[in-house]
C-alpha cells in the first residue's frame, strides 16, 4: 500500500502546495491535504502562545490530519535567495509543531536554504523522496515534472466594470483562506469593488518596484508584498485606495505595512490596516469594509 | 559632526568613549524615561517590537537636543532589528526631522568605509585606541556586574554593593586612559570585596535567557536583577555586551567554542537558527541546568518573533530536563506589579522545590 503524505493546509501550502501534491503523487505517495479552515481548526490550532493566526491555523491543518498519515511534510524552508530570509516562524515550524504535539507521524523537514547553496531546493527534493524511499534521480526527475506541470490559480480581479480599484496587500495564506479573512475578496466584490492582490503582481514587476527601498528587505514575500504595493499605486491603471489585511503579531507586516503606509501618504492615497486574529469579528470588519469604500467611491466621484 | 545613537543598558558610556575617541562631539539621548516610550509608541508602527518604539523615543528625544547624526545597528535578519534603522528614519523623517542616519551593518568593508568617514582627520593608530579603551571600558563593567550580582544576595547592608557599583559606572565614564580604568575597577572591586557579609544558606541560583535589549535594559526588565537580587537571589545572565561583541562582532574562538556548545544543547529541541537569541535561550536553559542552577526567567519583548519560538518550545526543555522556567514578555503596558507576583510565586517555588530535594 501506498504511503500517505499529509500536507496541512496553511502557510507555505498557499504558495506551493499544488507543486508539492504533483511531486508526492508522482513518487507513489497517496497525499491527504487537510480540508478548509473552519471554526474547528482554529479551536483545535490554538495551542501555541503569542504567535500569529496563521501559525495557530497551520497546527489547527495538522491536528485534523496527523492520526491519518505517514508522514507529514513540513519542510524548514529557511531561505529562498542569496541574502534572503523566512519568518523565523516559518524557519522554526517543524521544531515548534514537534514541542506542541505529542504524537506525530514522521515529519519530513528537509532543509531548504538557498542563502547558503543554491541547490538547495533540488537536495531538498532528493531528501523528501528519500524518506519515502525514492531514489535520487526518481525525486530529482518529479520534482521537475512537478514545477513544470503544477498550475498556480490564475487570479483575475473580476468585476471589471467596478468603479473602485483597491490593491488588497497581504499574504496569500491570509487572504485565501476564508476563514482567516472572513473572506474578505468576496465582501469587497460585493460592495462593487474591483480587487488587486499581490499574487496578480508579476515577480518580476514586484522586484523591480521594490528595488527603490534604500535597503533591500530581507524577507522574500515580505518584498513581494511591498514591491506589489508600490508598483501598483505606480501602475498606469490607477487604484483608489490600499488595503493591508495582516495578522495581529505578525513580526514582518509590523515594519512593512508602515513602509507601504508612508508610501501611500505620499502619493496621497487612502490606506487602511485591517488587523486579524482569532477574535476578529465579522460586523466589525464588514463597519470599516464598507466606510472605507464608501469614501473611495465619493473621492473617485468627485 | 553631532553624534548620538539609541540607549541599552551601560551601552552610552561604552559607546561615548568610542566616538570620543574618534573625535566626535557625542550627545547621547538623555536616560530613558516614561516619556521617551510614550514618544516611540505613539509614533511607532501599533505592533511592532519594543526596542524598536524605545529606540525611536532615544532619537526623537536627541534630535529635539539638537542632535544632527544617529548611528545605529543594521542587520541581515530574519529577526525585524535589521530593518528598524530603514522604517525609524523613514517616521523621522515623516516627523519633520532633519539628520543623518548611519546604521552599521555587519559587514567589514562597511564598517571601514563608516569609520574613515566618520573619524575622517583620525589615524588608524588613533582609531584602533579609541576601540581598544571602550573594549576595555566594556569588560570591566561587566566584569564589576558579575561580581555585583554576586554580592546582593550575600552583603549584609542593603543596596551597600550598589552604592559602590553606581559611583564605579560614574568613574568609569570619566576614565581617560586604560590605566584610570584599571584604577578604578581595581577601587570598586576593593570596596566590594571589603563588604560585610551576611550568614546566608547558599542563596538560590536564577538564570536569565532572552532577548539581549530587554535583558540588558533596566527601564525595561524593571531592574529585574536588581530586585532579585534584593530578595535573595545570585543572577546569572546568559549574555553580557562583551560576549555579545565577542561572538557576533569579533568571533573570538574561544567564546564562538562556548556558543557552538550551547546550539549543540539546543539541537533536539530547535535544530535551526531562528534570528536573535531564540536558540540561545534553550540552549543556555539546559547549560544552566547542568551548571547546578535552579530556575530560568524568559524575558523577551512582546512579539519578538524568535524568543516567541523559544517560549514555546521551552515548557518541552523546562520537562525534559527538569528545570522550571517562568516567560516574560514586556511592552509598553507591562506592570510593576503583575511581574513581581509572578517572580515571587516563582522564587516561592524554587525555594520548596530545593526544601524537597533536602529532604
Amino acid at each position: 500500500m501506498a504511503a500517505v503524505v499529509g500536507l496541512p493546509r496553511g502557510l507555505l501550502y498557499y504558495y506551493y502546495g499544488a507543486i508539492w501534491e504533483r511531486f508526492f503523487t508522482c513518487l507513489g505517495a497517496e497525499v491527504l491535504v487537510s480540508g478548509e479552515t473552519t471554526k474547528a481548526t482554529l479551536d483545535r490550532g490554538d495551542i501555541l502562545d503569542e504567535v500569529c493566526l496563521p501559525l495557530k491555523i497551520f497546527c489547527g491543518h495538522v491536528a485534523e490530519i496527523k492520526h491519518q498519515v505517514d508522514y507529514l511534510f513540513v519542510p524548514r524552508i529557511v531561505s529562498l535567495g542569496k541574502n534572503e530570509y523566512n519568518c523565523p516562524k516559518i524557519i522554526g515550524l517543524p521544531d515548534l509543531l514537534r514541542s506542541a504535539f505529542d504524537q506525530l507521524p514522521p515529519l519530513i523537514d528537509v532543509h531548504v536554504s538557498v542563502r547558503q547553496s543554491r541547490s538547495d531546493e533540488w537536495k531538498a527534493a532528493a531528501g523528501s523522496g528519500q524518506a519515502l524511499g525514492a531514489g535520487r534521480l526518481r525525486s530529482l526527475y518529479a520534482w521537475q515534472k512537478a514545477r513544470r506541470d503544477a498550475v498556480l490559480n490564475p487570479v483575475s480581479p473580476g468585476n471589471h466594470a467596478a468603479c473602485v480599484r483597491v490593491a488588497l496587500i497581504g499574504h496569500p495564506y491570509i487572504l485565501h483562506d476564508r476563514q482567516a479573512s472572513l473572506r474578505v475578496i468576496d465582501r469587497l466584490r460585493s460592495l462593487g469593488v474591483a480587487v488587486i492582490t499581490a499574487d496578480m503582481v508579476p515577480k518580476k514587476t514586484a522586484e523591480q518596484a521594490a528595488a527603490i527601498l534604500p535597503k533591500s528587505l530581507y524577507w522574500t514575500y515580505c518584498r513581494h508584498l511591498v514591491g506589489s504595493a508600490l508598483a501598483l499605486m505606480d501602475a498606469p491603471q490607477a487604484i483608489d485606495g490600499l488595503l493591508f489585511m495582516t495578522s495581529f503579531s505578525c513580526g514582518p507586516d509590523s515594519l512593512i505595512a508602515e513602509i507601504v503606509k508612508q508610501h501611500a501618504k505620499k502619493r496621497e492615497l487612502p490606506f487602511m490596516i485591517l488587523s486579524i486574529d482569532e477574535h476578529t469579528a465579522e460586523a466589525g470588519m464588514v463597519t470599516r469594509l464598507e466606510a472605507f469604500t464608501d469614501m473611495l467611491a465619493r473621492l473617485v466621484h468627485r | 559632526m553631532n553624534v548620538t545613537f539609541p540607549h541599552m543598558g551601560h551601552l552610552d558610556i561604552i559607546l561615548r568613549a568610542l566616538f570620543r575617541g574618534l573625535g566626535l562631539e557625542v550627545s547621547p539621548p538623555p536616560p530613558v524615561t516614561k516619556r521617551t516610550l510614550e514618544l516611540g509608541a505613539q509614533y511607532a508602527p501599533e505592533t511592532v517590537c519594543l526596542p524598536f518604539k524605545l529606540t525611536l523615543g532615544n532619537f526623537i528625544e536627541s534630535l529635539e537636543q539638537g542632535a544632527q547624526t544617529i548611528i545605529t545597528c543594521g542587520g541581515v535578519g530574519p529577526c525585524r532589528l535589521g530593518y528598524y534603522a530603514e522604517v525609524q528614519k523613514g517616521i523621522l523623517r515623516e516627523l519633520g526631522y532633519h539628520f543623518e542616519m548611519i546604521a552599521i551593518e555587519p559587514d567589514i568593508a562597511h564598517v571601514f568605509g563608516n569609520l574613515r568617514r566618520l573619524a575622517a582627520r583620525r589615524t588608524w593608530p588613533e582609531i584602533y585606541a579609541a576601540f581598544k579603551l571602550a573594549g576595555a571600558k566594556m569588560e570591566a563593567i561587566d566584569t564589576v556586574e558579575a561580581k555585583v550580582r554576586y554580592l546582593r544576595p550575600r552583603v549584609a547592608q542593603k543596596r551597600a554593593a550598589d552604592r559602590i557599583w553606581e559611583q564605579f559606572l560614574r568613574e568609569v565614564d570619566q576614565a581617560e586612559c586604560r590605566q584610570a580604568l584599571k584604577a578604578c575597577q581595581a577601587k570598586a572591586e576593593r570596596e566590594l570585596d571589603a563588604l560585610d557579609r551576611r550568614e546566608t544558606p547558599e542563596p538560590l541560583k536564577i538564570g536569565i535567557v532572552g532577548e539581549i535589549y530587554v535583558m540588558l535594559e533596566p527601564f525595561v526588565n524593571q531592574q529585574l536583577d536588581l530586585r532579585l537580587g534584593e530578595m535573595g537571589v545570585e543572577v546569572h545572565k546568559a549574555m553580557s555586551l562583551t560576549e555579545y561583541v565577542r561572538v557576533h562582532l569579533l568571533r573570538n574562538k574561544q567564546y564562538l567554542r562556548g556558543y557552538r556548545e550551547i546550539l549543540k544543547l539546543a539541537e533536539p529541541f530547535l535544530a535551526h537558527y531562528v534570528g536573535g537569541h531564540g536558540i540561545k535561550s534553550i540552549g543556555c536553559t539546559i547549560d544552566m541546568r547542568h551548571r547546578g542552577l535552579d530556575g530560568i526567567i524568559q524575558v523577551f519583548p512582546f512579539t519578538c518573533m524568535p524568543e516567541v519560538i523559544a517560549k514555546n518550545i521551552l515548557p518541552t526543555v523546562a520537562a525534559s530536563v527538569n528545570m522550571p522556567v517562568l516567560s516574560l514578555a514586556f511592552d509598553e503596558q507591562s506592570g510593576e506589579a503583575g511581574m513581581m507576583t509572578r517572580v515571587e510565586a516563582f522564587i516561592d517555588l524554587l525555594y520548596f522545590r530545593r526544601m524537597r530535594q533536602c529532604r
